[in-house]
């Protein structure tokens, strides 16, 4: 019994850390779903399994490498026997708890054992019988790994177990495998010239490029390799997110060519970003073709918000436009899997004037919406030729933003007067301005639409698949919405790209960009 | 790291791959629940692992533990939990030789902290950068709150079919399930089978048309599961052998 309580204590010990780790998938949970209540209970009732079983783990662990005369206390029935006792509300505990020392000391086991008579349950300290045709009993898999000590494999699963499993001395059967790492198309280096460089920055630097394959101009993104940190996890994020994104309105990542000091990534080429596209037509763009990019943000988001990725650093830098007017989202060096919850990266995340004030406010919480923001302040810049909240401290960006859409109190914002950050600034009690005096070249459906976007809660903004469908876009036709993912809408002829007003078909004052432009593309 | 040492510590004759990469994921399990990982990022280090070795020609001439630290240091990276190259040394050191000193800073350190930069670059390329999983816990904890809401309160209360299901999916990941069946279908699995080990039916399944996880996952078979099940029980007959 003294043996017992130590282990009940150890486990007890040990379902802390566990805790996190379900409140880890639990958040996930909520993030996902937004129905924090119902997923409480169930965390409970998960919380001693992973607690006894990550805890067994560790002491299975713990035992395998320490010697033996100390490993018998950490066994792994004595760590389900301590999370059926931490079970809460289960009202045969006791007799549970009996059972299993039952269990822990009947013949099989003792059997199994052999070497002392009350190392009963460790399975680290069995021995195995070489039997060759060895029945697998319910007993032996009971005390495997960190499954609970009552648990009753059905008969059948062992009988084709038996036929099936093949001898240990032969390995499982596997997928095939591809044939040899030399096989592994990875391009070389040599397959790119690199023409001029297009911006530098601490981790990566951007260069203009030709393929020599297949004669198209490339941008290739060198991306240093620190000796001592390896790859940068912007790189491998954005690898990993680009090369399961296929659209039409998303860069497409070419190819990766790894060498000794460095790992280059190898983008389509497009000219000019959306900055870069507004200077150059003297900040008066078409209307229409307002009308055009946000359609292909929005688009591109979608996807992307589809297949649960946030973009989380959306601007006119990262947006790149090629002469037909296709826009493409370029820059996932900041996104991420929606599910992994993180906080690292926590208020870094998007730059200052597209942040929404929610971030800007110390909000960790990473939905889908935090990309709507940043959409809606580049409707907005694009429409009038001018940034909307051009602040230069995260207090100045606040400042403008409330300046402009009123001072959110506890009715326009619920729960804003318990924000500690929002209390301390104590910003002056601003009226809302109407947003039509500031863009005054948008009609009210862009009006409409954009204040959609700029929604202080994020749960209330519109979503990008919503957005598409709103009457500003009505004007584009009905036979935009049903393109496949990776068709241009340049494709449908009535989609067509306007001369812009404003646009000085200037020989480019590439050298006067040339400094600023992708600034995106750089870490 | 050691190789040698190592190697021959784990593998002794008529060891096969399957047990050994048994033996180098319980090390990642171990060692990342010492690091401080988060289940997922283990789950995410133990796939990494079980892709690399299912892309690459067996046996190969890499060492798995070698790889399972830069297993580790990738899922750090890929699920933000960052780990210091340093920390994971010193913890693998800890496991492989309980009984001698920790590391001194010297050549040696450095050389396996660049072996764990290099294989890390290594595994990217053999993996196609393909280092972001979806895993089966999220599927898990939907079907587990869906389940529960369809069950009789009293026998979901009785049972401890949801702390089976969550040690089952912690256990597929010895081996390498992960990378070969989708992750709702590991989900399904996992609990089809702690609802068999305790006898527990789903209300209405013998009238349904379909049966109960088409719900979850329409496009699995009774023998798609039984498959995995067999799998997993495999898991825990392996452990068995090692012992």
């Amino acid at each position: 019994m003294k043996k017992f309580k130590r282990r009940l204590s150890l486990t007890l010990r040990g379902s802390q850390t566990i805790d996190e780790s379900l409140s880890e998938l639990a958040e996930q949970m909520t993030i996902e779903e937004n129905s924090s209540k119902d997923n409480e209970p169930i965390v409970k009732n998960g919380r001693p399994p992973t607690s006894h079983s990550m805890h067994s783990f560790l002491h299975q662990y713990t035992g395998s490498f320490k010697k033996p005369p100390l490993r018998r206390p950490h066994s792994v029935i004595g760590g389900s026997l301590g999370s059926f006792m931490a079970m809460p509300r289960n009202g045969s505990r006791l007799d549970i708890v009996h059972e299993n020392l039952k269990m822990g000391s009947d013949g099989e086991s003792d059997q199994a054992s052999g070497t002392s008579s009350d190392e009963v349950q460790s399975p680290t300290g069995v021995c195995l019988r070489n039997r060759i045709h060895r029945r697998i009993s319910m007993e032996d898999l009971n005390k495997r790994l960190s499954l609970p000590a009552d648990i009753r494999i059905p008969d059948g699963y062992l009988e084709k177990l038996q036929i099936n499993s093949p001898p240990f001395d032969q390995p499982m059967s596997r997928r095939s495998r591809r044939a040899s790492l030399s096989e592994i198309g990875f391009g070389k280096m040599e397959t790119y010239i690199k023409l001029e460089k297009l911006g530098e920055g601490t981790y990566a630097t951007v260069y203009k490029g030709r393929s020599k394959l297949t004669e198209n101009l490339v941008a290739l993104k060198e991306i240093r390799l620190e000796h001592e940190e390896g790859a940068p996890c912007t790189a491998i994020r954005e690898v990993s997110l680009l090369k399961d994104l296929k659209h039409a309105n998303i860069v497409t990542l070419h190819d990766i060519v790894h060498t000794e000091k460095s790992l280059t990534l190898v983008f389509e080429y497009l000219d000019k970003d959306l900055k870069q596209y507004m200077d150059d037509c003297g900040n008066i763009m078409s209307m229409h073709n307002v009308k055009l990019f946000l359609y292909q943000i929005l688009r591109g988001l979608a996807y992307c918000h589809r297949r649960k990725v946030l973009h989380r650093d959306l601007k006119p830098q990262n947006l790149l436009i090629n002469e037909k007017g296709e826009l493409k989202l370029a820059d996932f060096g900041l996104a991420r899997a929606k599910s992994v919850p993180t906080k690292t990266y926590s208020n870094e995340v998007v730059t200052l004037w597209y942040r929404p004030p929610d971030v800007l406010l110390g909000s960790s919480e990473y939905s889908t919406q935090i990309d709507m923001w940043g959409v809606g302040c580049i409707f907005f810049e694009m429409a009038s030729g001018r940034p909307l909240f051009p602040g230069s401290t995260v207090e100045d960006e606040l400042h403008l933003i409330f300046r402009l859409l009123g001072t959110p109190s506890q009715e326009t914002w619920p729960g804003i007067s318990s924000n500690d950050e929002f209390r301390n600034y104590n910003f002056p009690k601003y009226k809302p301005q109407p947003l039509i005096n500031h863009a005054p070249r948008l009609d009210s459906e862009g009006i409409e639409l954009i204040a959609k976007f700029l929604q202080y809660e994020s749960k209330k903004r519109v979503s990008a698949e919503e957005a598409m469908k709103h009457a500003y876009f009505r004007s584009l036709g009905s036979r935009i919405h049903a393109l496949p993912e990776s068709v241009s809408i340049f494709s449908l002829k009535e989609i067509q790209l306007q001369k812009d007003p404003g646009f000085r078909n200037s020989s480019y004052p590439e050298t006067a960009h040339g400094k600023n432009r992708r600034q995106s593309m750089l870490f | 790291m050691e190789p040698d040492q190592a190697a021959s510590a784990q593998t002794g004759p008529g060891a096969t791959e399957t047990k050994i990469h048994f033996k180098v994921t319980r090390f990642i399990m171990e060692a990342g629940v010492k690091l401080g990982l988060r289940s997922i990022p283990v789950a995410t280090a133990c796939t990494i692992y079980h892709s690399f070795f299912t892309a690459t020609v067996a046996p190969g001439p890499y060492d798995p533990y070698l790889v399972a630290m830069a297993a580790l240091y990738l899922a750090g990276k890929v699920e933000e939990q960052h780990l210091r190259t340093r920390d994971i040394i010193n913890v693998s050191h800890r496991y492989l030789h309980p009984q001698s000193d920790p590391l001194e800073l010297d050549s040696h350190f450095w050389e396996l902290r660049d072996s764990i930069v290099q294989c890390e670059l290594l595994m990217l390329r053999v993996l196609g950068f393909r280092v972001s999983f979806r895993h089966p816990h999220k599927y898990l904890l939907h079907y587990l709150l869906s389940l529960r809401r369809w069950m009789n309160r009293h026998s979901w209360e009785r049972t401890p079919v949801s702390a089976a299901a969550w040690a089952l999916l912690r256990d597929s990941y010895h081996g390498a399930l992960c990378v070969r069946y989708l992750p709702q279908h590991v989900a399904v699995a996992v609990l089809y089978l702690a609802l068999h080990c305790y006898g527990v039916e789903v209300p209405a399944h013998a009238q349904a048309q379909r049966p109960w996880w088409q719900v979850f996952s329409d496009d699995l078979s009774q023998a798609q599961i039984d498959q995995i099940v067999l799998d997993l029980i495999q898991i825990y007959t392996l452990d068995a052998e090692i012992s």
